[in-house]
Order: structure tokens, then C-alpha cells, then sequence
């Protein structure tokens, strides 16, 4: 392809050389997601307490990263992309964790607590019409 | 490089039955163009993240207060549909990757086809979900709008729970109203999915979309992924985690 | 320079006549409202939010003026409700949030980066709308009875209220994706849009401070839309997320608003801290003191943003563990924010300083900011919020960063960019008189507010008991100092507009990309598109022919 020929540009003059995913990587991706989906309804079957939630997240992860980096590109996209997807995930996780973490150690006894209330400390609720302060 | 007003860069159709693409003027190459977009679009997908986030935050807030709850709540859903229609999203989003790939090989055809399956996916889903409400409105279990409180405002009119199912577990409400705001904001953004990717096939019958531009149907693409992701989760945590 | 051949068609266009300008290129109001132009579209934002400004401050002064009696002078305890909300609502969603983006960020920071315009045009113009479009039904909700809720709209009161709390949730949805657009076109214009030879660390820092802002937007916003969606479902048909009554959890919505909202305050100052690293250096002659701390600071405190939302909400029965964490996180935002003060006024520092009207506004941002900054690091220490929280203290806290640091800042960015967008210099010694009456003014309003507050006055209260009346009625007097001296700034700068003298292409002598356009700059910010070869504050490159300043 010569520098100078204008008028018939090949696909790499559009938007430079990108990658086009092969049909095998596809069907092969398509075929782990639907594997995984099995297993996820498999592994809920069997009631492993309090880890059934985390199972579940793990596999729905993993699902999620090969649909992001494959079907959506991002293996091949640049670092900015990459940077712009992982961080939506990282503040969400800044939410997700504070939240859960006050809710769960709310009306924790706070053994730093020292004041044990009701406290009559001599405090008396002034009136509205006190003269002096 | 210095660029004078008025001049445009226009990118070549590949063969005939495709349309020239002209760049936006303010940018100097298509590839930047590109780009941008690209670029663009990520970000409104990380707002797309956070906005759902909000919800799966409070799922798992509840989840943590009230475990007995989501744990029955959730054995009142049919997770066989959920299955399948997490199987008819994950086939459509393989559809939509072939779709985006069609296109950048200049495949009219196929790019048409793809789309097209993608959008029947997507039908199937909203009618798999319709199935599902339906049978949750019988029950008493899902919100009409208008069904507010009652005097005291102890108590939900729409949730009449008639059948007892959820007796025993507190608030069992909480589960429906998460369930049905998470799966109605994810069915919108299903149908406006639906909307875009028809959007793309009347661009693509004209030719507009080859292998020197397929911009859109990247970006289109990209949403559908999305809306894909969400369900991925949505599916074992509202339907499995029991 | 080198210029690759690009193997596609370059199709010739019209050209246009001769040097033009954006301001008189086309003519016609749709030629306004249906612009692409960067410029245009930042002046309409200019006047909106402008207006926004002058509403907000009109229920401020109504509030002032309610607050002279202990009793209430104007209004009955609900409406006073409504007054403050209003004035809560209107400037904070309405004005502050947009007003330095959207207007300053758009006319300057494209020209600054050497682009024709920003990375996403169309967008832009759809932020524009769709500003006018929240505003609008901020604006129907006032007609269908209003809201109570105070700006924070708190559950439970704002899931039981029997106002229009969900045309203005829906308003602030709306007005939420404007910002959340914005803020995306300035990260793609920024990453993709820079000339030739601008690099990151050559670009100037208001820049930076509006890619943090942005990065803020683009993350923060969402969550702010999706609590006031489930507000919304809550009232319409009772989700119960945070309706104690039906299992719910009124701290849940706390915590999802304050994800948003305490990034949001940073929303508000990142830009006001770019207006004034600019003008510092510009002002003193004199390149930044330490231009990539700076830079670099703007970031962190975008990051530390986040870490920090539950310092709203330390009365509020969040777990001790929780206040604890918050309150220590809450500190370290002071560490970059501190970074910043100190490089201002270090590059002032035996700097060639000009006196003018924007230098001015400037002095006045650096001290008033020092005091709010640092009564923000007291309200941050856990045990003594316990005893400030709800007061005027607070109160007085946050008006001065937004009021006398943001709404300050945006003045002076104002002042020093006004030749460059229109061409015409206003009248200086008016504007130093403003400055001077802004500044006693909005000192002696809020200075009595953070004594009152400290001595136990709570916050949002329509009457008080008798010994906070000098203190209200110090604030109430200053508060109309401060209107006044607003009203003359407004004054001279539309009068500059009618019939104000012609500025020099380059007025106070900056070397940015921003100075070396023409005045006003043409549709497409230059004649020939700029590559950049020096650093950014270099001084040595000044043309003191193009500058109106005296050489110093």
C-alpha cells in the first residue's frame, strides 16, 4: 500500500491496523461462558452456607472477565480503556465495602465506649428567656 | 499539521455497496476519531457500572441484614427461566462479538443476521421476563404503582403476598422491591439495547458500516456486553443464592 | 514539524471571509442555540448559570432577612423550609456544580489544549440542554408547591413528604447526566485533543484541575442518580430500602447520597483551585511553584474524595468502627489541598505582582480558603463533630469554600478571562471596589455564623431563642453588604459588554495557548493550528507588545 495512492484505502487507512477477533476465539469464549453457567446452577444446588454467595460471585467473575476482555475487546484495547473499566469497578468497591462494613459492625459493643448513659453530669437545659450567659 | 478551515478527512468505502465515511471536522484523523469515541463511550459505561452498582450495593446490604429473608424470596423465583434467559443473553452477546466482527471484514450479510438474532435474543428475554412478572403480579408479590401505604404506612398495599410464602421471614417485601427495580432497570436497558442494535441494521442495509468504519457497531455493541454483564450477576443473586 | 500524507480523500470546503470571530462568525439565534461551538455553547451556560447564581442568591437574602427575629420575620416555619431548600438546591445542583465546567471549562479549555473544540461537540451541546432541562423542572417543582426537604433531601422525611420531591429528584437526575457528559468530553478532549508537543506535563494546570473534576463527575454522579431513582420508587410505590417502617434503612440512603455528595464538593472546588493556579501565575509573572505537585494533587484529592463520604454522617448511627475509619481517611485530604495553598502562594512570592481586579479576587480566595479549608479539618475530627454537627458551624464551614472560595474563584476566572472571550475590558477601578465590598461583606456574614455555631445555634432552624439574635442580625447585615457588591459586579460587567473599551489580544501577559489565540478568538480558537515547543509557564516567551499590563 503506497504512501501516495489517496483514493483507495485498504481497511488499515481507517483507523490505523486493529485486531479482528477470530471466529474460534469467539465460539470457544461462548462455549466456556455457557459451561460456566451450568456449573454456577450446579454448585447452587448443593448448599455450601455462607460460601453459596461467594461461589457464585467467583463464577459470575470469571464470566465477566471473559466477556469483557474478549467479546467487549479489552484484551486488545488500549491502557486507557482498560484504566476506565477498572476503575468504575474499584469505586464501586469503595461503596460496597464501606456500607457492608458499617452495617455489619453497627451496635458492635465499642469496648472504647466509656460513658455509660443516661449521665447526670448537673446539665440544666437553659430557658428561652435566660439573661446572662 | 496544520489544517485549514473547511477541509474534511473522508475515509474511502472498501468496495461498492458501501458508503464513505466523513471524520468530524474537528479531528484530524479517523483514527482519533475512533478514539475518542472509544474512549468516550467507556466512560459512559463506567457511569452505567456505578448506576447499577448503587442497586447491587443495596442487595447485598439487605442480604446482609435480612439472610432469612432473600434466602426464601429468592426460592420463590423460577430459576429454570432465569437460566435460560441468562443462556438466550450470553448466546445474544456472542452474536452481537460476530455481529462487530462481520463488520469489520466488510461482511453486509452476516453483519445484518448477527444483529438480527441479537435482536431476537433480546425478545425472547423480555418475554421470558414478562412470563416471570406476570406470575409474581398473581401472587401479590410485585409492585404496581399507586399500591402505596396504608394509613399507618405499616403496610404495603401492592405487597399482598396471598399465598403466605414469604410468612415467617420479616420484611419480605424488601426482596421483591429489589428484585423487580434491579431486573425492570436491566429490562430497560434490554429494550433500549433491542432499539440501538435495529438502529444499527438500518445503518448496515445502506452500506454505512465496513471494515474502514464500524464505529458504531463497536459501540453498540459495547452497551449490549454491558447489559449482559449486569445479568451475569444479576442472575445467581437474585435467583441462586438460596 | 512533520506531516504525514493520510492515504484518504481530503475534500476542499467553503472558506471564510475575513478574521471573523466566534462571537460575530454567524448571526441569528438558531445560529446560538443549535451551535457546535465550545465557546458559544460556555456563554450560554455563563448567562444560565448566572441566573441560577442571582436566584440562589435571592433566596439566601430572603433567609438572611427571615433570621432577623428570633420569631421569624417573613415566613411561617414551613415555607422558611422551603426558602433554604430552595436556596440549598439552586446552588449547589443548579450553579455551583456546572458553573466553572461548564462555562470557563468549555470556552478555555480547548483553546489551552491548542484543539479546535472539544473531543465531542454534540454532546456538549445535549450537556447544555439538558442543564436547562433539570433546571426546568427545578423550576415546575417551586410551581407545584415546592420541596422541604433541605438540598440533602434525607430519608425518611423525603419518602413521606407531600411535596414535589420527585420533580425535583427528576430535575437533579437530569441536571446529574449534564454533569456526567461534561465531564466525559473533557476526559476524551484531554486525552486525545492536546496539539502537537503537549505533553501531559506541559499542559496548564486548569486543565488538570478539570480532568480531576471530571474523572469526579463521570464516577460520582451515577450513584447520586440511582438514589434519587429509588427515592423516586419509594414515594411511587414503596420499595422500602429506606423506609424504617417497612425494613428499610434511612442511613443506607445516607450513605448512597454522601458517595456522591462528598465527591461532589470536590466537583465544586477542583475548578475553582485551576482558575486560581492560573491567575496566580499569570499575575505574578512568575511559573507555578511546583507545577507537578500541583498537578499531581488535583488527582489525589479527586481519589481521597471518595474515601471519605461518612464525615457527613457521624451522628447519624453509622457503627463506631465506620466513624472512626472516616474520620482518619477524612484528614488526609487536607495533606494535598495543603500542598496546593502553600504553592500559590509560594509562586506569588517575589513574583512581579500585578494589583488588578483578578489578582485581587485571587488574594481574597487565598485567604478565605485557608479559613474554610481548615474549620474543614475540624469538623473532620470525630468527637468534635459530634458537638458541631448541624450547627452554624457547618454552615458556616461550607459557605466559605463554596461562596467565598468557589463562587470567589469563579469570579476572578471571570475577571481575568473576560478580555479574552469578549474582546472588551471592563472598568477596573469598579471592579476593585466590588472585590473589596465582596470580600468585607461575605466576612461579615459568615464570621458571626461560625461563633453562633460553636455556641450551639443548629442549622436550618426558622426562629431561635433571643441570644443568638446580634449574631443573626451581624450575618443578616453582611449578607446585604454582599449581595451589594455583587449586584455592582454584575453591573460593570454587562456594562463592558454595551460599552467597554478594547482589550489587547494578549491583556494580562499569560504565555499559555489560551493568550496566544486572537481576541476574540475566531471559530476555530486559532489561525494556524499551534504546536507547542515550550514549557508551560515559560515567561521568556512573552510578547509584551501583545499585553496591555505595563512592563514591570
Amino acid at each position: 500500500m503506497s504512501a501516495h495512492d489517496h483514493a483507495h484505502g485498504h481497511d488499515a487507512h481507517g483507523y490505523g491496523p486493529h485486531h479482528v477477533t477470530s471466529t474460534k476465539t469467539f465460539v470457544s469464549v461462548l462455549l466456556v461462558l455457557l459451561f460456566l453457567t451450568i456449573i454456577t446452577v450446579a454448585a447452587s444446588r448443593v448448599d455450601f452456607g455462607a460460601a453459596n454467595l461467594l461461589i457464585a460471585m467467583l463464577i459470575a467473575s470469571v464470566k465477566a472477565s471473559l466477556v469483557i476482555a474478549i467479546f467487549m475487546h479489552v484484551k486488545w484495547d488500549t491502557a486507557i480503556n482498560k484504566l476506565v473499566f477498572l476503575s468504575s469497578f474499584l469505586f464501586l468497591s469503595l461503596l460496597l465495602i464501606f456500607t457492608l462494613s458499617d452495617q455489619a459492625t453497627r451496635g458492635d459493643d465499642d469496648p472504647l465506649r466509656t460513658v455509660k448513659l443516661p449521665v447526670d453530669n448537673g446539665f440544666v437545659q437553659p430557658k428561652p428567656h435566660a439573661e446572662n450567659h | 499539521m496544520s489544517h485549514d478551515h473547511g477541509h474534511s478527512v473522508v475515509v474511502p468505502a472498501p468496495g461498492p455497496g458501501f458508503l464513505p465515511h466523513t471524520v468530524a471536522h474537528h479531528f484530524d484523523t479517523p483514527k482519533q476519531e475512533f478514539q475518542a469515541a472509544k474512549l468516550g463511550f467507556w466512560l459512559f459505561l463506567a457511569t452505567e457500572i456505578l448506576l447499577f452498582g448503587g442497586l447491587f450495593a443495596a442487595y447485598f446490604y439487605f442480604h446482609q441484614v435480612y439472610p432469612e429473608t432473600f434466602k426464601v424470596g429468592g426460592a420463590q423465583l423460577n430459576w429454570r427461566l432465569g437460566a435460560v434467559n441468562t443462556i438466550v443473553l450470553l448466546l445474544s452477546s456472542w452474536t452481537m462479538a460476530m455481529g462487530v466482527r462481520s463488520a469489520q471484514v466488510s461482511q453486509k450479510g452476516k453483519l445484518l443476521m448477527y444483529c438480527a438474532l441479537t435482536v431476537l435474543g433480546a425478545v425472547i428475554f423480555m418475554c421470558i421476563k414478562f412470563v416471570e412478572y406476570q406470575a409474581k403480579f398473581d401472587h401479590g408479590l410485585l409492585p404496581v404503582f399507586g399500591g402505596m401505604h396504608d394509613a399507618l404506612g405499616q403496610q404495603l398495599q401492592w405487597y399482598t403476598d396471598h399465598d403466605g410464602v414469604m410468612a415467617g421471614v420479616p420484611h419480605g417485601n424488601l426482596f421483591f422491591s429489589i428484585y423487580f427495580t434491579m431486573t425492570a432497570i436491566h429490562g430497560l436497558h434490554v429494550i433500549i439495547g433491542a432499539g440501538l442494535i435495529v438502529w444499527i441494521m438500518f445503518g448496515a442495509a445502506k452500506g454505512r458500516f465496513h471494515a474502514n468504519y464500524f464505529l458504531p457497531v463497536d459501540l453498540v455493541g459495547l452497551y449490549w456486553h454491558l447489559v449482559d454483564l449486569i445479568w451475569i450477576f444479576l442472575f445467581p443473586l437474585l435467583y441462586l443464592v438460596p | 514539524m512533520t506531516t504525514n500524507v493520510p492515504a484518504y480523500e481530503v475534500h476542499a470546503g467553503e472558506h471564510g471571509g475575513a478574521k471573523p470571530n466566534f462571537l460575530n462568525v454567524t448571526k441569528g439565534f438558531m445560529s446560538w442555540a443549535a451551535t457546535l461551538d465550545h465557546k458559544r455553547i460556555g456563554i450560554m451556560y455563563l448567562i444560565g448559570v448566572t441566573a441560577a447564581f442571582l436566584a440562589g442568591g435571592l433566596f439566601a437574602l430572603l433567609v438572611r432577612l427571615h433570621l432577623w427575629e428570633p420569631t421569624g420575620l417573613l415566613f411561617d416555619n414551613a415555607t422558611y423550609n422551603q426558602i433554604f431548600t430552595l436556596h440549598g438546591a439552586f446552588m449547589v445542583f443548579i450553579f455551583v456544580i456546572p458553573a466553572i465546567p461548564g462555562s470557563l471549562g468549555n470556552i478555555v479549555l480547548p483553546i489551552m489544549l491548542g484543539a479546535k473544540d472539544v473531543a465531542l461537540p454534540r454532546l456538549n451541546l445535549l450537556s447544555f440542554y439538558l442543564w436547562v432541562t433539570g433546571t426546568c423542572f427545578a423550576l415546575y417543582a417551586i410551581l407545584a408547591g415546592g420541596f422541604d426537604t433541605g438540598w440533602t433531601f434525607y430519608a425518611p422525611y423525603s419518602l413521606y413528604s407531600t411535596q414535589a420531591v420527585i420533580s425535583i429528584g427528576l430535575g437533579i437526575f437530569i441536571l446529574g447526566f449534564s454533569s456526567i457528559f461534561t465531564g466525559l468530553n473533557f476526559i476524551v478532549t484531554t486525552h486525545k485533543l492536546r496539539a502537537p508537543g503537549m505533553t501531559w506535563f506541559r499542559m496548564p494546570l486548569f486543565v488538570w484541575a478539570i480532568y480531576a473534576t471530571s474523572i469526579l463527575q463521570v464516577l460520582a454522579t451515577p450513584v447520586l442518580g440511582i438514589t434519587i431513582l429509588l427515592v423516586a420508587f419509594e414515594r411511587l410505590y414503596g420499595v422500602g430500602i429506606f423506609d424504617p417502617r417497612l425494613g428499610g434503612d434511612p442511613v443506607l440512603f445516607e450513605h448512597f447520597f454522601w458517595f456522591y455528595s462528598h465527591p461532589a464538593v470536590y466537583i465544586m472546588v477542583l475548578p475553582a483551585f485551576g482558575i486560581i493556579s492560573e491567575l496566580v501565575t499569570v499575575h505574578s509573572r512568575k511559573p507555578l511553584f511546583g507545577y507537578k505537585l500541583i498537578a499531581f494533587s488535583s488527582i489525589a484529592i479527586a481519589v481521597i474524595s471518595f474515601l471519605v463520604w461518612g464525615h457527613h454522617m457521624f451522628t447519624s448511627g453509622q457503627s463506631t468502627y465506620a466513624m472512626f475509619a472516616f474520620s482518619f481517611l477524612t484528614f488526609f485530604v487536607a495533606i494535598p489541598t495543603a500542598i496546593k495553598e502553600f504553592s500559590w502562594v509560594a509562586t506569588i512570592w517575589k513574583g512581579s505582582i500585578a494589583m488588578n481586579s483578578p489578582m485581587l479576587y485571587t488574594l481574597a480566595f487565598l485567604i478565605i480558603f485557608a479559613i474554610g479549608g481548615l474549620t474543614g479539618v475540624i469538623l473532620g475530627a470525630l468527637n468534635v463533630d459530634i458537638h458541631l454537627h448541624d450547627t452554624y458551624f457547618v454552615v458556616a464551614h461550607f459557605h466559605y469554600v463554596m461562596m467565598g472560595s468557589i463562587a470567589l474563584a469563579f469570579f476572578a476566572g471571570l475577571h481575568h478571562w473576560w478580555p479574552k472571550i469578549f474582546g472588551v475590558i471592563y472598568n477596573e477601578g469598579l471592579a476593585k471596589l466590588a472585590c473589596g465590598i465582596i470580600f468585607v461583606g461575605f466576612n461579615a456574614t459568615f464570621i458571626p455564623q461560625f461563633v453562633m455555631g460553636s455556641r450551639g445555634m443548629p442549622r436550618r432552624y426558622a426562629t431561635y431563642i433571643e441570644d443568638y439574635q446580634p449574631f443573626h442580625q451581624a450575618s443578616t447585615i453582611g449578607a446585604m453588604v454582599l449581595g451589594a457588591g455583587v449586584a455592582l459586579m454584575v453591573g460593570y460587567l454587562v456594562h463592558s459588554l454595551l460599552a467597554g473599551k478594547k482589550a489587547m489580544q494578549n491583556h494580562w501577559g499569560g504565555v499559555t495557548l489560551d493568550w496566544l489565540s486572537p481576541t476574540p478568538p475566531p471559530l476555530e480558537n486559532f489561525d494556524e493550528a499551534p504546536v507547542v515547543t515550550t514549557e508551560v509557564y515559560d515567561y521568556s516567551t512573552l510578547d509584551l507588545k501583545t499585553t496591555q499590563t505595563p512592563v514591570r
